[in-house]
């Protein structure tokens, strides 16, 4: 309710539940409620609605929640691998696995590597297809420069990065965006279509200004907003680095974005997109995998930069814990193959046509309940 | 088998000495990072889901999140406050999944869902029947409410105080708690109060 003659609003009342009122106010508030019945009934009243609406919200998903078990079992190996531990030794596990270990892992990284190298044998088609020199570029992929020059605010470098990318991501305003839209004559926009986007992202300064702001397609065209983003966060890498000043990383996307990736991916096209790579497996992991990809004439694999994650919930009541150096144990459930998802993102190592081999390094959680000792 | 408590564990202390001086303990720091992990898990799910993003893509969120707040710790930047950080993180993930995600239409409905294929633990079915209908009621009020007014409520629901909401959605203290107004007024009328 509006504040009404004599009594407390429901603003001042909720904040002073809250203990946010300045000083003096507080002094106030508390002084009328002493007195006043009905502000205190009210109070009451807001308060229990707010506990109700807590207890049947946080009463509500809980069931459907898959286990945190493997999530984990997850999150451990990919703090242990971001902290460099699990560089060393990975290797010398997978062969300390028993005979039967040994077998699944065989069956599980053939399947992979079938299951990747069809992809990529997929991919290439659709790179072939999609070659930018024959395919069009798509109304908007690149923004009309009269409307959307681009547009920066005053940041340091410091600022820039002293937040990774991800923290500096912003959502466009609703009433800003359809003003996009108007301005760009797009009429009955999809919000699944589109990506309203900063043509200089704010993580490399880009300002919250329509100058600064178009309706880039997610679909039909090869030079889409999920290929900007990998941009974007190449860029934010670069000039947090020290290899790219922001100046020329603001200048350089803001000029022809497209351009820009093709400079600093050395590419001439969108890099693979290996996304939602399905594998079937009769085995279950919480694994954390390594891709090398290799190409004729290298001496050695290369590493694609970041770790490909298979994500798999293991459910706790289906580990076995063994006094094998490898406690942390799949067993083969009825019902199997099931499905291992993978999102893996192919570098430029894929471009040429010239790779002639994958090398998968697996690196397996350990389980919580299995002690970490064995197996660092 | 039940995991060991981490908190008491967990030594996450950052020297007074210059940044580059003495190296933060990545072991502490995981320490923190897992038991933050156990501590706001559902939570984060819950308020990922809500945006339309797929279960198993919110997983991936949160995993995400996580690993922002290591990257986030071992670069000893702040530690004011880090729940609010950790949800502003997953916000901002949120928002990005879902409009990188064709899929998220299908997901709208999920506390809709959820909260048909789930049994209330109340003590008898009158009991139940009233806790599930009103739950219904509450939670439709919440479905009709504009995005950020949701966000609002939600956060609240997962016990963050105002300030720390409006970090997260990066509005005033003041919006916060206007919005909250509004929306408590909807809960109530809706509640037949």
């Amino acid at each position: 309710m509006d504040r009404e003659e004599g009594h407390l609003s429901d603003q001042e009342l909720l904040l002073a539940a809250e203990g946010d009122l300045q000083t003096r106010l507080s002094a106030q508030v508390r002084a009328h409620l002493a007195g006043c019945s009905i502000c205190r009934a009210r109070m009451a009243e807001i308060e229990e609605t707010i506990a109700d609406f807590a207890r049947a919200y946080r009463q509500t998903p809980e069931p459907k929640l898959s286990s945190i078990d493997g999530p984990r079992a997850l999150l451990r190996a990919q703090l242990a691998d971001l902290a460099g531990k699990s560089d060393v030794g990975s290797w010398r596990r997978f062969f300390q696995f028993t005979a039967a270990m040994r077998v699944a892992v065989y069956v599980c990284v053939a399947l992979f590597l079938a299951a990747v190298a069809g992809k990529i044998v997929v991919q290439r088609s659709a790179l072939r297809a999609e070659n930018p020199a024959v395919v069009a570029i798509e109304p908007w992929a690149i923004p009309d420069r009269s409307l959307t020059p681009g547009a920066t605010r005053r940041v340091t470098i410091n600022e820039v990065c002293s937040m990774a990318h991800e923290e500096v991501i912003r959502e466009v305003p609703v009433l800003l965006r359809q003003q996009v839209f108007r301005e760009y004559g797009i009429v009955n926009a999809r919000a699944k279509d589109y990506e309203v986007d900063y043509l200089i992202t704010p993580g490399l300064g880009g300002a919250d200004d329509i100058r600064n702001l178009w309706p880039e397609p997610y679909t039909s065209t090869a030079w889409n907003a999920r290929v900007k983003d990998t941009l974007e966060e190449r860029l934010h890498e670069m000039v947090c680095a020290g290899q790219l000043d922001l100046s020329t990383a603001q200048r350089d996307i803001a000029t022809d974005w497209i351009a820009a990736y093709k400079k600093y991916f050395h590419t001439d096209g969108p890099l693979a997109d290996l996304s939602n790579v399905a594998v079937l497996v009769d085995k279950n992991y919480a694994v954390l995998a390594r891709v090398h990809f290799s190409r004729r004439g290298d001496t050695r694999p290369a590493l694609h930069s970041g770790s490909a994650r298979l994500l798999v919930d293991v459910p706790q009541s289906e580990w076995l814990t063994s006094n094998s150096a490898m406690r942390f144990r799949p067993v083969a459930r009825s019902g199997t193959p099931f499905e291992l998802r993978s999102k893996l993102c192919v570098g430029s190592n894929f471009k040429d046509g010239s790779v002639d081999g994958i090398q998968i390094e697996t690196i397996y959680a350990p389980a919580e309940n299995a002690g970490a000792s064995n197996v660092s | 088998m039940q995991i060991p408590p981490t908190d008491s564990i967990c030594e996450l202390t950052f020297p007074t000495a210059p940044a580059d001086a003495v190296p933060v303990s990545a072991s502490g720091i995981e320490c923190k990072v897992m038991s933050l992990f156990e501590e706001f898990r559902s939570p984060l799910l819950r308020y990922v889901i809500s945006f339309g993003v797929p279960a198993h893509d919110a997983e991936e969120v949160t995993q995400e999140v996580f690993l922002s707040l290591f990257r986030h710790l071992q670069l000893r930047r702040s530690q004011e406050n880090l729940r609010g950080w950790i949800f502003r993180v997953a916000h901002n993930l949120a928002l990005k999944r879902r409009y990188a995600n064709d899929r998220s239409r299908g997901a709208e409905a999920s506390d809709w869902k959820i909260a048909e294929g789930q049994s209330d633990p109340s003590p008898n079915p009158e009991e139940q029947l009233a806790f599930t209908q009103r739950q219904r009621r509450l939670l439709a009020v919440l479905r009709a409410l504009p995005e950020a007014d949701q966000c609002c409520l939600r956060l609240r629901a997962e016990g963050l105080r105002y300030r720390e909401i409006a970090q997260v959605l990066d509005v005033s203290l003041g919006a916060v708690s206007i919005s909250l107004t509004r929306s408590l007024a909807k809960l109530i009328r809706a509640d037949g109060v």
